[in-house]
């Protein structure tokens, strides 16, 4: 035992002195983090889009102005929000507790519950000057000044040379060097590419399809012309066919005599719905949002399982293989048994794994802490349910399960081969299968009781990730012990087994022996 | 009982330290070991000498149950099986291999932990061995910095820090400089007059003359050759090389004188004398000859006589075993 946790201590802390070590397991943080920053970043970038806007029928420019007026109220309010999270005085991560005693909160509360009406009601208070002016008293007083998002869409004046009321056609003809990038569009004396151009042709409402109505087949373009090289930034055209599409529905209503007001009133009556859990205590069953995340939070720890045992699985083998090829090897198995040194090294570099993933969920844990918004506070609340929830027992019984497992195969391998690359042909396979259960997450978190997923949680290979992957469903019984039972013999025996592969194949020299080879070697014994 | 048997265990001990019966070892159709038998005693330095691909290094892991012979029986240090004692053996295998990343003196703790030294006597010790054979300097070095020599120094320390009872050495001298051989050659005395035990094989017949009481010659997995140096030489017969003009067969009387011989003479000698060899046992002293000489009225223009080598009698007794090899 002594031996074990010598060789365990010492492979743990010539993997943990090594620069390797921190930078692989320090890049997943920091990738997180930037891809985190990038994406801020990135959506905040967005240049400008400036585009011209002709409505030669007059009837709709208003409800697109509306609309784009709407859209940029829409991201300050949005902003706004991440700025008061960031800025309030008191950090209370229970949202739910009473402290909606402030402006701030309350505004941040009706956010997360209703953007549509928060929205509306922002719009009608006055948007951001009122909403400063209320929540002013619960922000801190170090705080940086709110910064307004730029626009990002402005529209631009026709260049001078050409006429809005000229036939569509000439118009777009007239405008292409612009959309193509060719020409400078000048605005308030700065040349700007042009984005868009959005055209409503004079007799556009005999383009208004009906249901019952076959529309007309004519040639050329129909409706609305919307001329753009850029097809995937969508936001734009969007905006722009829903106001104009509420616009022409308000008109339909008038002429039947609607009363506009009412048909806005009933299309925002409905019906809540209220998700009920049979399996919870009687007056708990309301499904709430932590139920939720509980339920998909297997997917996350399957993931977790799928890294770090790749990671450890990796240190196991290269360094079984360093010690094979410059012959270390001999000189520990005159002093140890190869039991020992096996058991050692599992232990040794099973460790290292749990100080990954510990750092992992530190570093995780601090990036919420310290940088706090909207998002991260959403992570935080995840993960403050996944933390709490008996998931984790599960975890730590399948992680460590699962380690036994495959780095008992993968151990053998290592000491099979000689090189890197010749076990990197043996390792294939391993990596396949567990890439089927992987592959399966989503849908067994979906379906957790389907009789194939039932079925392959039997084979011990698949069992530490698929019964990982619905342990929040509560399996069936027979399935926990059932697979538990055969899981535990599985490690059992091969541990034995790649002990005596261990034992044999540490001292081969030459080509890892071919599978046939391999058991006339091990029924010879060693 | 329990005094007696432990009497019985250090008496079996004090004469033999290392039992081999009828050892051999196959893979498949190889057979790399062939009925080796041998004993050595208790404090004494045995050399294991043989061409490459003898069976030296098998038979050294056989010894150590890192590999289990085909068949035989090994008993090391009154026990059937190295593991047991395995904390009183200390080995240096003949692949030479650290672990790079190390540092020089916590490589040496490391090691002599893992045969059951407690953390700080190891410590101590690693610092010790390395002030006395010359490499404090490189003690907080990485293992990786070392040039290959001083790395074989570091691993020799590293097997023999626990102070064991046993020590086996797989071709320790191979790849050192002069300098560092007489070093190890030092430590291995050193270890000797300690009433350590010392195997180490070779193929350099000089350290062994040097350093060993008991040699095993071994070729092609067979015994050839077990027992002192001395013995060994005596395997090859002693022989006198005269020079003289005179009728030397008159020499024949002396008790312990084998046979004369004419050698052919190829012009080598100047004097144009012929040369005669004489084959002479153990017992008979070489002046006894010269002393007749002077007798019988013989007169000398040469008389030549050299203790054989060991190389001699490598090559004697193995010379085409090796030779084969050499040219495989």
């Amino acid at each position: 035992m002594n031996m074990i946790r010598l060789i365990a201590w010492r492979e743990y802390m010539e993997n943990v002195k090594t620069k390797g070590f921190w930078a692989g397991i320090l890049i997943f943080p920091i990738i997180f983090t930037a891809m985190y920053f990038l994406q801020t970043t990135l959506s905040n970038a967005t240049p400008t889009r400036y585009y011209v806007f002709i409505d030669q029928s007059g009837e709709y420019s208003q409800a697109v102005e509306t609309a784009i007026e709407r859209e940029h109220q829409r991201r300050i309010f949005g902003e706004f929000v991440d700025y008061l999270l960031e800025n309030r005085k008191e950090v209370d991560l229970d949202l739910s507790a009473a402290g909606q005693n402030n402006a701030a909160d309350q505004l941040i509360d009706s956010a997360d519950a209703d953007e549509v009406a928060a929205l509306e009601q922002w719009l009608a208070n006055g948007g951001l000057d009122f909403a400063l002016t209320m929540a002013t008293p619960a922000l801190r007083e170090d705080r940086e000044p709110f910064e307004l998002p730029p626009r990002q869409f402005i529209a631009a004046g026709l260049p001078a040379d050409i006429d809005a009321s000229a036939a569509p056609e000439e118009i777009a003809r007239a405008l292409r060097p612009y959309l193509r990038g060719e020409r400078k569009l000048i605005v308030d004396s700065e040349a700007i590419d042009l984005f868009a151009l959005i055209l409503i042709p004079a007799n556009v409402n005999e383009d208004i399809s009906r249901p019952g109505v076959m529309p007309q087949t004519g040639v050329g373009p129909t409706g609305i012309q919307y001329w753009a090289r850029n097809l995937t930034d969508s936001r734009l055209p969007d905006a722009i066919i829903n106001s104009i599409n509420l616009e022409i529905r308000n008109r339909e209503y008038i002429g039947l005599g609607v009363d506009n007001q009412i048909v806005r009133n009933v299309q925002r009556t409905r019906m809540p719905i209220s998700q009920l859990d049979p399996s919870a205590a009687e007056g708990e069953e309301e499904v709430s949002m932590a139920d939720t995340f509980r339920q998909l939070a297997p997917i996350g720890f399957v993931y977790l399982m799928f890294i770090s045992l790749m990671q450890s699985v990796q240190y196991l083998l290269s360094n079984t293989i360093e010690e094979k090829s410059n012959r270390i090897i001999e000189v520990l198995l005159a002093s140890v048994t190869a039991g020992e040194l096996m058991m050692g090294k599992l232990l040794g570099i099973g460790m290292s794994g749990l100080t990954t993933i510990a750092v992992w969920l530190l570093s995780f844990f601090l990036f919420i802490t310290l940088y706090q918004s909207s998002q991260t506070e959403l992570i935080g609340q995840i993960l403050e349910v996944i933390l709490g929830s008996e998931l984790i027992p599960w975890f730590v019984f399948y992680y460590f399960a699962g380690y036994a497992l495959y780095s008992g195969v993968f151990l053998a391998i290592g000491s099979l081969c000689n090189t890197l690359k010749e076990a990197q042909a043996m390792m294939m396979p391993m990596i396949l299968i567990q890439v089927i259960p992987l592959a399966m997450m989503v849908f067994v978190v979906r379906d957790p009781d389907n009789t194939i997923v039932r079925a392959l949680s039997w084979f011990p290979l698949f069992t530490p990730y698929l019964m990982m992957n619905r342990a929040a469903a509560d399996p069936p019984l027979i399935d926990v012990v059932g697979t538990t039972v055969l899981l535990l013999l599985s490690i059992v025996f091969v541990i034995w087994l790649s002990g005596k592969v261990f034992r044999m194949g540490v001292l081969r020299t030459g080509q890892p022996p071919k599978l046939m080879e391999l058991l006339r070697l091990l029924r010879q014994g060693s | 009982m329990r005094t007696a048997s432990l009497e019985s265990q250090t008496e079996a001990e004090n004469s033999s330290i290392l039992r081999l019966e009828h050892v051999s070892k196959t893979y498949g159709d190889f057979t790399a070991v062939n009925d080796v038998s041998l004993s050595i005693p208790k404090g004494s330095i045995y050399g294991f000498l043989g061409p490459n691909g003898a069976g030296k290094t098998t038979t050294i892991r056989m010894i150590l149950e890192i590999v289990r012979p085909s068949a035989g029986s090994i008993s090391i240090l009154g026990h059937a099986s190295a593991l047991d004692v395995r904390n009183r053996i200390g080995y240096l295998p003949e692949e030479k291999g650290l672990y790079k990343k190390m540092k020089v003196w916590a490589l040496i703790q490391y090691f002599a932990m893992l045969k059951g030294m407690n953390k700080k006597a190891a410590k101590q010790q690693a610092w010790h061995l390395l002030e006395k054979y010359g490499l404090k300097d490189f003690a907080e070095a990485k293992v990786e910095s070392l040039s290959k020599g001083m790395g074989q120094k570091v691993q020799v320390l590293s097997a023999v820090a626990h102070e064991p009872e046993l020590v086996i050495l797989d071709e320790p001298f191979s790849g050192l400089d002069p300098v560092n051989q007489s070093v190890l050659e030092e430590l291995i005395t050193d270890m000797a007059s300690n009433g350590q035990t010392v195997i180490f094989s070779t193929h350099v017949m000089q350290h062994a003359e040097r350093l060993c009481d008991h040699i095993l010659l071994i070729a092609k997995g067979r015994k050839i050759f077990d027992g002192t140096v001395s013995q060994a030489k005596a395997t090859i017969p002693r022989r006198v090389i005269l020079e003289s003009i005179d009728d030397v067969q008159r020499l024949s009387t002396i008790a312990g004188v084998a046979d004369i011989t004419k050698l052919d003479a190829d012009g080598a000698s100047a004097t144009n004398a012929p040369q005669w060899q004489i084959h002479i046992s153990e017992k008979l002293n070489p002046q006894d000859i010269l002393r007749s000489c002077f007798e019988l009225n013989i007169s000398l223009s040469r008389f030549e006589f050299t203790e054989p080598s060991l190389h001699d009698v490598f090559v004697h007794l193995v010379g085409d075993e090796a030779r084969e090899h050499a040219f495989r």
